[in-house]
Formats: structure tokens, sequence, C-alpha cells
């Protein structure tokens, strides 16, 4: 709670009076709260950094932001790399199909960035704006479950979706997808895709089986300053593997875990801890194990390296680990949500963007090319039907590829198999927050 | 004067070892990349013109590409003016203040680059933020980034300038208000053609700086990413052959853009 | 040009001055400087005090708190004792890199100077060439270079048996090292040249004359000389490399992390604004300490003149 005192000047008043008279002024207004003008001009420009008022932006429903009339103008779709489908057209040019599709049908534009690469580095772009009551030039943001989407939720820097503008969400979500339980009713986000970190393995330079989390730090099975780790995931995924369940974990197990990475690292086997670019490496042969990705394995053993054939690149395998002799073993489930930044510029629009991508045929286009969870059940059969259209045509190895799609446990999980996944920690509080960083961000950045 | 063969070997492969990384910038553009990938490996498959024709199939790239282009262009724009007067002031007059100015500059060029994006992005925040003047803060993106390149092209272009005022001649100026001249004729006749030549080198330093930041942009760039910051995040996705491209076309403009000022402030005195 | 009142003076005339003073000369390079000196005010002088004034904040920022000022020294203390291990780093490896680059660049500026000939302006140019490359393309290309499996490099050697299978220079320190060094070589050859080239070769031959061999004459005559020249170039080269931190993140690992990526995780992704702002400053005095002591022996000007290459 912060301990500015809140003096309102008249000249002030006045002017949160005026703004008051637009709608989105009366958001701006009541976001920003009454800042009053207490001490000098210099050290209180300053005093107030990073909350726009006590507790961030202003509560609002979706009748205050939703007024169905669709906005003119671009929608900017912000996404983590390689996650939508993705061809060229005629001259080469990259081009996104299902958005061609969609401007096509609705006359929409998606300007489609992909600015994400990790949650907390992506939080921590548009936190300032967000703080400010500002646009942050976002009408979607994809975010995983976990400590930023709660914060985001928390101080009220998304908007809530309008339940009423999302017919194929409520047709053709999947059972996990509605009400998940860090936004129970939908009512900030929608899943885009699922997925689960597990281990790739490199069989070309690994001695011996990697299964279990112990592989990940013995030199004699993985080799010295050759195992990737996750910066985001690590802590969840340790806990997890060590019998510890992340949602229900405080200060204590957090440094088990942590324990259990310094351990790791002693051993030397550790060669370098990624955000999102453990890719690069992996596909380069340059680590032996890494913590991974779902889809980016398939992905690569789908498409980069599909006969396997090619010397230059390793033959990675995923592994879902196994009960070893630290711990039961496990992998850790996330769900990338979209959702609207609070003054975002275009949030009908964008909202008819998100739901379009429930529509099956749209997940489908999505689905075959980014080989993560799809929110959308039937897309399986119609990978199905696209392999069977494929075969017609004599495309037998693509058809193949998306046989092995539509079969594939990752991307359709039987319940047996969610179960032995776990989602990660989730925080109320800053506190809570600061205490798991201060944990566990000295590890990888190398203290 | 006889030399032995140590020095010139020696020297000759540093210069090789220095202009490597150039070489195979240019060489990878021709990389001739099996089926549909776009992900360079070290490894060379065969030669082919596709990427230098068709540099731009990238809509994110190419975007990065004009807007670093851009900036850069207004980046001359505002610096050389306002460095340039700042650098006429030190060379040519004396005055009480001159010492801390110099400093100042010189502090300006010495700082860490991290500092300074540091510091303007902590700027550019408490600005948005300020109750007073919130109305006027530029928005993180292109605004910031050409706020951020003039400032730290501001230094380079005075310095410059300050070297080639100093070195000038001031008889010249003399004999041409001996002529008579007032002092505003005698700045446009007579000095102003003679440090041209410092001001176009500013001008290009400038522009070369601006194009090529990296670590300021980082800090104030929103999502207005500039080729630099494209470059960098797609280091870690895999690099497309068109950047070596892109990369080459800028490399050979600069060449001549330096080969130009060399002839130029040769011509003059 | 100061103006001189001549007084014409006859027998009971009045007295009238040839060319009088006007106060507005006198304003002039006040005139010139303010556009400059206004901008550097606010984009420059007055960020930096706001760091300042950030660093002394405490408070966090998930909760929409905010930070508030509390003249939060502690601050300071806490980013010395908690960053002790990356100062140390990136100090060590700086030196490294600069010991480095001048052993590599000195014989290569002493060459062009003394042996270029009509040919210096193109080694020169020659030389630059790489500082025409975007530095993060530079560095990338390294990064390529120094692979593990590069089919040309270590890939290759590694088939033959010269190494073993898990060798890598990349993610290691040496790796880092060698980036720097070669991104900043132009920064460590130009002072060099500078000062090299403007030795009077005549004093060369003196002492050849004198009976001097090649190598004392180098001893005696050309280093002395040339060491304005290798202060700058260390200062030059010190000075950047300890703040570098792209260099450390693509060619790096957890343990090559440097002070420049504190900062940049402390701001951009830990969101810890009093903590990094406060990290910014120390960097600052430090490296504002070095220089100021370079800009006092060679005077403010004459130092600035050098760090741009002499332009």
């Amino acid at each position: 709670m912060s301990e500015n005192e809140r003096m309102v000047d008249p000249t002030r008043m006045q002017e949160i009076l005026r703004r008051r008279l637009t709608r989105r002024g009366f958001l701006r207004g009541a976001g920003t709260g009454a800042v009053g003008i207490s001490l000098g001009a210099l050290l209180a420009a300053c005093a107030e950094e990073g909350g726009g008022g006590p507790e961030g932006g202003a509560a609002v429903t979706p009748e205050d932001i939703f007024d169905g009339e669709i906005e003119t103008g671009i929608v900017n779709f912000a996404n983590w790399p390689l996650y939508i489908d993705k061809s060229k057209d005629a001259e080469g040019n990259r081009i996104i199909p299902s958005l061609i599709q969609f401007k096509d049908e609705t006359g929409i534009e998606v300007n489609y960035t992909e600015d994400i690469q990790d949650n907390q580095e992506f939080f921590g772009k548009i936190q300032p704006q967000l703080a400010a009551g500002q646009d942050t030039g976002y009408d979607i943001i994809v975010i995983t479950n976990g400590p930023q989407f709660s914060a985001l939720v928390r101080n009220n820097w998304v908007w809530p979706l309008d339940p009423n503008r999302r017919p194929n969400f409520d047709a053709n979500a999947a059972g996990w997808a509605k009400d998940p339980s860090y936004d129970v009713g939908n009512k900030y986000s929608m899943a885009w895709q699922s997925g689960i970190t597990g281990i790739a393995v490199n069989m070309d330079r690994v001695n011996g089986e990697v299964k279990t989390l112990s592989d990940l730090a013995d030199p004699n099975k993985v080799g010295k300053e050759s195992v990737g780790m996750l910066r985001s995931d690590m802590p969840d995924f340790v806990m997890i593997n060590l019998g510890i369940d992340p949602k229900t974990s405080g200060p204590e197990e957090w440094q088990e875990a942590a324990d259990w990475l310094r351990y790791q690292r002693d051993q030397g086997v550790v060669r370098q801890y990624y955000t999102q670019n453990y890719t690069d490496d992996m596909t380069a042969g340059n680590v032996s194990a890494t913590m991974a990705w779902s889809g980016d394995v398939l992905y690569y053993n789908l498409w980069l390296h599909y006969d396997g054939t090619d010397p230059e690149l390793p033959n990675l395998q995923f592994v879902f680990p196994e009960p070893g002799p630290d711990g039961p073993g496990g992998a850790l489930l996330w769900i990338d949500n979209m959702m609207i930044p609070a003054e975002a510029a275009h949030p009908d629009a964008a909202i008819t963007t998100m739901d379009y991508f429930y529509r099956p045929d749209v997940a489908t286009m999505v689905t075959e090319w980014v080989l993560y969870m799809s929110p959308v059940p039937q897309t399986q059969e119609l990978i199905l039907k696209d392999a069977e259209k494929a075969l017609e045509k004599g495309w037998k190895g693509y058809a193949n590829k998306l046989t092995l799609t539509a079969d594939n446990e990752y991307l359709y999980p039987s319940d047996e198999f969610l179960g032995k996944t776990s989602f990660g920690r989730e925080f109320e509080t800053d506190e809570e927050y600061n205490q798991y960083l201060d944990i566990f961000s000295p590890i990888w950045q190398g203290e | 004067m006889k030399s032995g063969w140590v020095l010139p070997v020696y020297s000759m492969l540093m210069i090789f070892y220095l202009t490597i990384p150039v070489f195979l910038m240019i060489l990878y553009g021709f990389n001739d990349l099996p089926g549909n990938t776009e992900r360079q490996t070290p490894r060379f498959w065969g030669f082919t013109l596709h990427w230098f024709l068709n540099p731009f199939q990238d809509p994110q790239l190419t975007e990065a590409f004009w807007r670093s282009i851009k900036i850069a262009g207004g980046t001359v724009v505002f610096a050389t003016p306002i460095g340039a007067l700042l650098g006429l002031a030190l060379g040519r007059y004396w005055f009480r203040a001159r010492g801390s100015v110099n400093f100042v500059i010189f502090l300006a060029i010495a700082v860490p680059e991290i500092v300074l994006g540091s510091s303007l992005l902590t700027l550019f925040i408490s600005w948005s933020q300020s109750a007073q003047l919130s109305a006027t803060s530029p928005t993180l993106g292109w605004q910031t980034l050409l706020l951020s390149h003039v400032s730290f092209s501001i230094p380079f272009v005075a310095v410059t300038v300050r070297a080639r005022v100093a070195g000038m001649d001031r008889s010249l100026e003399e004999a041409g208000q001996d002529l008579f001249a007032t002092p505003v004729v005698t700045f446009f006749k007579v000095t102003l053609p003679l440090i041209l030549p410092g001001i176009f080198a500013g001008a290009l330093l400038a522009f070369v700086l601006s194009l090529d930041d990296f670590v300021i942009s980082n800090f104030v760039f929103g999502s207005d990413k500039t080729f630099p910051i494209w470059v960098y995040g797609a280091t870690k996705i895999g690099l497309p052959p068109t950047v070596n491209v892109i990369g080459t076309y800028l490399f050979l403009a600069g060449v001549v853009l330096a080969l130009l000022t060399a002839v130029l402030q040769r011509r003059r005195v | 040009m100061a103006s001189t009142p001549e007084l014409v003076v006859e027998p009971g005339a009045p007295i009238r001055e040839r060319r009088a003073p006007s106060r507005r000369k006198k304003l002039v390079p006040y005139a010139l400087l303010a556009p400059g000196g206004l901008w550097l005010f606010v984009f420059f002088m007055l960020p930096v005090v706001l760091m300042l004034g950030t660093s002394l904040k405490s408070g966090g920022l998930l909760s929409g708190g905010g930070f508030q000022f509390t003249w939060e020294w502690s601050n300071y203390g806490d980013a010395l004792s908690t960053n002790a291990q990356f100062f140390r780093r990136s100090l060590s490896y700086s030196a490294v890199v600069t010991v480095l680059g001048l052993l590599l660049m000195y014989p290569l500026a002493y060459w062009i100077a003394f042996y270029g000939g009509k040919w210096k302006s193109s080694l020169l140019l020659l030389m630059l060439l790489p500082f025409f490359v975007s530095f993060v393309i530079r560095t990338v290309q390294w990064k390529f270079i120094l692979g593990d499996n590069n089919p040309y490099f270590f890939g290759f050697l590694k088939d033959l048996g010269v190494l073993p299978q898990d060798f890598h220079i990349l993610a290691t320190p040496w790796a880092v090292i060698a980036g720097i060094t070669y991104n900043y070589m132009p920064f460590t050859a130009l002072p060099l040249y500078v000062a090299l080239e403007r030795i009077d070769k005549g004093l060369v031959e003196a002492a050849k004359d004198l009976y001097a061999s090649k190598w004392a004459a180098f001893r005696k005559v050309v280093f002395p000389l040339s060491l304005p020249g290798v202060f700058a170039a260390f200062l030059l080269t010190f000075v950047p490399a300890t703040g570098d931190y792209v260099n450390s993140d693509i060619l790096g690992s957890a343990e090559t992390f440097m002070i420049g990526q504190r900062i940049q995780t402390k701001f951009l992704t830990d969101l810890d604004y009093p903590a990094a702002a406060a990290l910014s400053i120390i960097l600052m005095i430090g490296m504002v300490i070095l220089a100021s002591i370079y800009a006092r022996i060679l005077g403010s000007e004459e130092a600035a003149n050098v760090a741009t290459g002499g332009v």
C-alpha cells in the first residue's frame, strides 16, 4: 500500500471530472487515481514510480470495455516465436495463412509480432506502461499461467473478457481450457496452446539412458557443461521431480529444489540456463540433454529431422521424466493464455480474433504447424482427415507426419497422462514471489 | 629500410583475422540452404543468389530494418545541427564554462552505454508517470528511440566539429571581417564552408552510431524493434541468411560513405 | 575576435570608439551552446540524477505499490556485496581483454604507422572494416565460427580426433574474452596508430645512426614516445569492455555473467529498479574516475578527440 498522501487539488479534480465524460477517460481517471502534488516537483514526480494507484488499475467490467463495435485499425497480437502457422506466398514472402483467412472473412487485420521470449522479460517490458495507465501497444498478449499472469490479473492490468462474445470458445473448448484453476470462468483469458516441460535428450551425445532428474546431474551420463536448463521452468520442474507439489510449496521446499540445482551446478554439467533460446543449441547439437518444451522437440522430429539422415542434426528424443533416485518423476504442465492488456486500443476486434482461433478448422491450421496441445479437441479428427486428403494426393510423407501428429500423446493426452503432470506455483503476493526469486535467480545469474 | 618478414606477415594475419567475420557474413549470404529452412548452420551448402535478390521476405525484419534507417536519418537531422553548434562554441570561443562543458561532453562519450540506456529508460518512465508532465511524455517506441539516439550522438558530433574548428585558420575569418562582412555573413561564407567536412564527418558518425546501436536501444524500444534488436532476437531462434544480406548491404553503404568522407576531408584545407 | 576600441581624440570632440565591444558578442558562445547544452541537460544529466534518485528508493513493483523514496543508502551496500563477484569478473575480463588487445594490435599499428607509406589510409580502412558491420552481427558470426560442431573448424578437429568430443569454447569465459577483444579492436588500435604515426621518424634514424639495433631503437625511442597512445588505448578498451554484456550474453553462459548483464536483468527482468540503478551508478562512478584521470592528464579536449579516433 503506497504511503504517499493523496491530496487532490482543485485543478486536478476539474481535470478528472472533465475526463470522466468519455468512457475511456473514465477508466483512465479512475485507474490512475488521484496522485496529489505533495513534495517538490521532481521528487514527487519520481516518488510514485511503478504504481498508478495503490492497487494498480481500477476494476472494470466487460460492459465498460466492449461495445460490440469492432474498432478500425490493426489488432496488435504479441505471441511467442514459432507459435502460429506459417507459410510463404507466391513471391516467397512469409505469411500467416490463418490470419489471412481471418482478414478475408472479417476484414480485421492482425499485426502479429513474436515479441515474447520469456514471461518475466515481457512482463517487465509492458509493466511501466500498464502501471502508468497507458496503452502498451498490444491488444492481445499470450502469457503462461504463473506469477506474471497472477500479477496482471491482481492489478487489473488486463481487461476482463466479454463472455457473450466468444461463441466458438463456448462451443469447442476442451475441458481443461474451460475454468482452469488459475482463471475460473475464463474471466481474463482463453488458452492459446498448452504444453509440457520435459527433457530433450541428444541420443548422439549421452552415455546410457537419460530418463530421470538425477541423470541430468550425472556427469558420466551427460558429460560436463552440456546440459541445458530453463530458467523459468526449472524450479517447478525440479520440485515435481523431487516429489513436491509446487502448488502447495513454501520456502522450505523451494530451498530443497534450489539445493538440488546448486548440486547440479557443482557437478559441472550445466552448460547454460536458457530462456526460450535453448532450441538453437539443442538443434545445433551443443547440448547432450536439456529441459525442453514438448512441441519444440516434436516439431524438430517431424519437420527438421524427419528421416534422421542428416549427419549435422542430432537425434533428439523427448523424455517424460521417470521415477528415479531423487523422486517420483513427473513433468510440468503449463498453459499459454491469450489476454487483453488494459488500455488496449482495439478490445472488440481483439476478442473476435481470439475467438476465431477456437473454430475447429482454424485451430487445426495452427496445431498442425505448432504441434502443441490444442484447446480444441476436434482438431484431432480434422488432422486425421487432412492426413487422408494428403494420402489421396500422394503426399505420403506429409500424410504420415499428420497422422503422427494426431496420434501423439503430448497433443492429445489421456487423462492418465495428464494426471502425471502438474501445474507450477502461483503467487498471491509480491513478498512470496520476491522470496521465490531470491532463492532461484542467483542460480542462473551465476551467484 | 630493410624489414624482416615477421612484422608484415603478422600484420597481414591480423588484418585477415579482423576481417574474417565480414567475409563470412558476406559469404553465407550466398548459402543455398536445403529445403524450406531458413535457419543457418555453419555448413555451407552451395551458392545461390536467392537471398540477395529477395532479402525482404520477412515483414518483421523489413519493418525493423526500415525503422533503423529512419531513426538513423532522424538522428542525423537533429543531432548534427545541435552538435555542430556545440562544437563550434567549444572550438572557437573562450568562455568561462568551457572547461566544464568539455568535461561533460567527454563524460557523455566515456560513460558505459548500459548506464546511458538504463538512465534514459528511467527518465522516460518517470516522465510518463509524473502527474504534471505525463501528457507530453514520449511513448516507448520510435519516439524514445529517436530521442535516445540523438542524445548519445550529439557529443560525438560536437567533438568532431570542435576538432575541425580548432584546426581552422582564423586569419581567413579575420580577412572576411576586414572586408566589412558582418559576423553572420562571415559565418556563412567563410567559417561554415571551412568546417563543413567536419560537420559531414560528424553527421556520418551519428548515422553509423545510430544504425548500429544495440544496448541503449534495447532499453527504450518498447515494441518498435530496430534492426540490431531484431537480429539479437533472431539469434535465439535461428538466423536467416537474409540478415547476412542486409548486413552486407549496410556494410557496403558504410564503406562508400566512409570513402566519401575521406575524399571530402582531403580536398579541403 | 576581441575588438579593441580605438579612441580617436580630438581636442574638444566627443570620444568616439571605433568598434564598440558589443555585449551581444560575448553571448554568442552561450547562444551556440544553448540547444546542445539544454538537450544534454535533459537527456544526459537529468536521467543520471533521476537514476540516483531511483537508487535510493525501496519497494516492490508487482502489487502496484510502486517505489518510495526513502534515502535507502543501503541499496549501495547491498549492491556491492551481492555483486562483488560480478564486478571482479568484469574487471578481470576487461583487464585480460585490454592486455590481449594491446599485445595484438600494437605490432599492427606500428607496422602501418612506420611501414605503411602511401598505403597507410587504405590499410587503416582495412583495419577498421569490421566496424562497418553491425556489432550484433559480428558477435553472432563468432558464435558460428566457434560453434561446437562447426564442420570447418571444431567439428572438423573433433572428427580427426584432435579434440575431445565435448570440447567447446562457447559458453566459456574464453569465448567471451575473445569476443570482447575482437569487438573493441578498433578502439585499441586507433589510439595506438595515432600516437605512433605522430612520432618523428627522424628520431629513429638518429638512433640508428648511433648504432642502436632495431630492437633497441624501438625499446628506447619509439615505445616511450607511444606511451600516451598506449594509455589511451588502454582506457578506451577497458572502460567499455567492463560494461559490455552482449558478448557474454551471446557467447557465454551463467558462469560468465558480467556486471552489464546484472544491470540489465535487474532492470528488465527482476524489475528491481533501485538495485539496478545503484549498480549502474556504481559502475558509472568507477568508469568516470578512470576516465577523469585520463582526461586530467591529457586535457578533456584531447581525451575526447582521441576517443572519437581523431576523426
